[in-house]
């Protein structure tokens, strides 16, 4: 546990002021999001929990750069992402965040350790240095053994181990995992919420999306979202931050 | 994202499906090849036209006599008369040479040729016509006025009737009156209907006084100052020759094809009344030439079609590709990718389908150009290929970059919800 990091970030890695979201225009209009606030230390473990239609993958789209509010004020790692062009939410995307999707979302004619390497291509990375980080990344999930592989040829489970990969290969500031055992049977799922056990004991800031309750008990803090509010934040007590 | 990035992921997404790679190419490759080649067989059948025009002579008009050389009477066109209009001064005519024309078997000792061409000429023939001696000389003007019995042949004639030894000195029999070789015609192209390579020329007195007699004679070569006063050397012509043989006028003006404006093809359907028609050499191959130009045209059309064709199959796959093709443009946003990255990717990979099939297409039709087709060797027409080339990689990248572009603009997680 670095308590470094938390100390150079006394004011959070993630600042969301009053966040609001509106989709549509007329009576299609719905409002996702009606005044999000949070702030998010560096080293957290969150999850972010709700029922469908609550908001949360909206304010996972926010958080991730995906997707810009309404209105509100968001930082990321002191980059304030209201004011950026598309460009510049291109670059945050690929140095700040590492995102790990439900449906995995990897590039299928791509070996696993080719879909590592992605963000690095668009990170204007060397060839060498990418093949040798991404290649770091899969052994840190235990697959350098199924490196050129094709998605196809592993399973579930090993896919997502390649979307973590791919998610931590840049080193990002925020992991942001939108359901990400959704797709998966149990003992996956197991596999799964261990590695992220492990890099949250390692220091990384990571935000999880999720509905089931097995996967929020792992997290530090617990977010609970309903018609686009918060409305219940509370540190879990078995596993507090510090 | 560097370039050599840039051009291995397109390397990856031409290689990804090869099938649909492989029809793509082909549709560019066979609408390249074919505007070049097209283009390259209307360009050849024009060229030889032109070389054929260049081998007449620009500068001569032809005199024919309506209704055969058999027309005796006031209004032939005698050997006398030929003299006249020569005398006659006209500012625009250097040379009038006669012709008679009739049609003989030639017989060497070994060999025999049946219904071969025979011209009674004088000795300026060789400098108005383009005929050339190729080896001996042409008979003279001493020949003509002594009508000896001495002939210029053809090439192929010559070897036909001397196929181991040279004609040149040998003597060769006209329907029975020998004749000396003193001279062998230079190879000619073919224009018309008969062939200048087995012909016989031979002084016009000696032809009258043993052949075709002494009254009307086939035709008159007259040659121009030079081709830009052909149509004034015309219109002197027909005027002169009207009043050497006695025409009115009206019956003059039709036959004045030229002079009124007339092609010289419609000059000899209206001509009936008149006993000699005027007709400018080129005037016809000229029309050929034209039609030409338009056969060119009208295949450069139709290669131009299978080109959009070709185009259509490039833009319907790469639409396809990139309606497929929209998630991994999502996940590739997602993970930072610009807007500049994603256009970067689909432009290398249309460009490289359509240039490979540009090329080869190149390459493919310089090879088939080789060989003549339908008789005509195919000339490339150097801007056609540039111009399929840029026509094909331009349809290519358009339409594969345009709905690259829609997708590459839309938010990511548009992008990533699709499909």
């Amino acid at each position: 546990m670095s308590t470094a990091i938390l100390d150079s970030a006394p004011t959070g890695v993630l600042e969301l002021r009053g966040i609001h979201q509106l989709y549509g225009t007329g009576d299609a209009q719905v409002h996702a999001l009606r005044g999000i606030d949070l702030s998010v230390a560096a080293g957290e473990y969150l999850a972010i929990m709700g029922p469908s239609g609550s908001g949360k993958s909206t304010l996972m789209n926010l958080l991730g750069c995906l997707d810009v509010a309404s209105s509100g004020k968001y930082s990321l790692a002191g980059h304030d992402v209201n004011e950026m062009d598309e460009k510049a939410l291109a670059r945050v995307r690929n140095k700040e965040i590492g995102f790990i999707f439900q449906s995995f979302n990897l590039v299928n004619r791509m070996t696993a350790v080719a879909n590592a390497e992605l963000p690095l291509v668009y990170g204007g990375v060397r060839r060498l240095e990418r093949r040798q980080r991404a290649l770091e990344a899969l052994e840190m999930v235990n697959l350098s053994h199924r490196a050129d592989h094709l998605p196809q040829a592993l399973s579930g489970g090993q896919q997502q181990r390649v979307a973590i990969a791919r998610a931590l290969v840049t080193n990002p500031t925020l992991l942001l995992a939108d359901e990400p055992t959704g797709n998966l049977d149990s003992e996956s799922t197991h596999e799964i919420l261990a590695i992220f056990d492990q890099l949250a004991a390692a220091g990384r800031t990571i935000v999880i999306i999720t509905h089931e309750e097995e996967v929020a008990a792992r997290a530090h803090r617990v977010l609970s979202i309903s018609d686009g509010l918060i409305v219940s934040d509370r540190t879990n007590p078995r596993r507090t931050l510090r | 994202m560097r370039l050599i990035d840039i051009l291995q992921s397109a390397l990856r997404g031409v290689t990804s499906n090869k099938l649909r790679s492989v029809l793509t190419l082909l549709g560019v490759l066979i609408g390249v090849a074919s505007v070049i080649l097209l283009m390259a067989v209307g360009n050849g059948s024009a060229a030889k036209i032109r070389a054929a025009i260049t081998s007449l002579g620009t500068n001569t008009i032809t005199v024919r006599a309506n209704g055969g050389s058999s027309t005796t009477g006031s209004s032939a066109i005698t050997l006398a008369v030929s003299k006249q209009l020569e005398a006659a001064g006209l500012g625009h005519v250097t040379n009038v040479v006669p012709q008679a024309t009739t049609s003989l078997t030639v017989s060497s000792a070994g060999a025999s040729e049946d219904a071969i061409s025979i011209i009674g000429t004088s000795a300026d023939y060789f400098t108005v016509s383009t005929a050339t001696v190729a080896s001996g000389s042409a008979f003279t003007a001493d020949d003509v006025a002594s009508a000896a019995k001495v002939a210029v042949i053809g090439s192929t004639l010559a070897t036909e009737l001397f196929p181991s030894a040279s004609a040149l000195g040998q003597s060769i029999s006209i329907d029975g009156t020998p004749f000396t070789v003193v001279g062998i015609l230079a190879t000619q192209s073919s224009v018309g209907f008969t062939d200048p390579n087995t012909e016989v020329i031979a002084p016009i007195s000696r032809i009258q006084r043993s052949y075709t007699g002494f009254g009307a004679v086939s035709s008159l070569l007259v040659q121009a100052k030079d081709s830009d006063s052909v149509t004034a050397a015309e219109g002197e012509v027909t005027v002169e020759l009207n009043q050497l043989l006695g025409v009115s006028s009206t019956a003059a003006t039709s036959a004045s094809a030229s002079g009124s404006g007339r092609t010289s093809g419609l000059a000899s359907q209206v001509s009936a009344t008149s006993p000699f028609t005027v007709t400018d050499q080129s005037s016809l191959l000229q029309t050929q030439a034209e039609s030409a130009d338009s056969f060119t045209a009208l295949l450069a059309a139709v290669a131009a079609i299978s080109l959009l064709v070709g185009g259509i199959g490039v833009t319907n796959v790469m639409l396809v590709t990139v309606t497929e093709r929209t998630r991994e443009i999502g996940i590739r946003k997602a993970l930072g990718a610009t807007r500049g990255a994603i256009l970067g990717q689909f432009l290398a990979e249309a460009a490289t389908l359509t240039l490979v099939g540009g090329i080869l297409g190149v390459i493919i039709a310089l090879v088939l150009a080789q060989y003549p087709f339908n008789g005509t060797q195919p000339v490339v027409i150097g801007y056609s290929i540039p111009l399929a080339l840029g026509v094909s990689v331009a349809i290519g990248v358009f339409f594969g970059v345009y709905p690259a572009a829609r997708a590459a603009g839309m938010r990511p997680i548009q992008a990533l919800r699709s499909i």
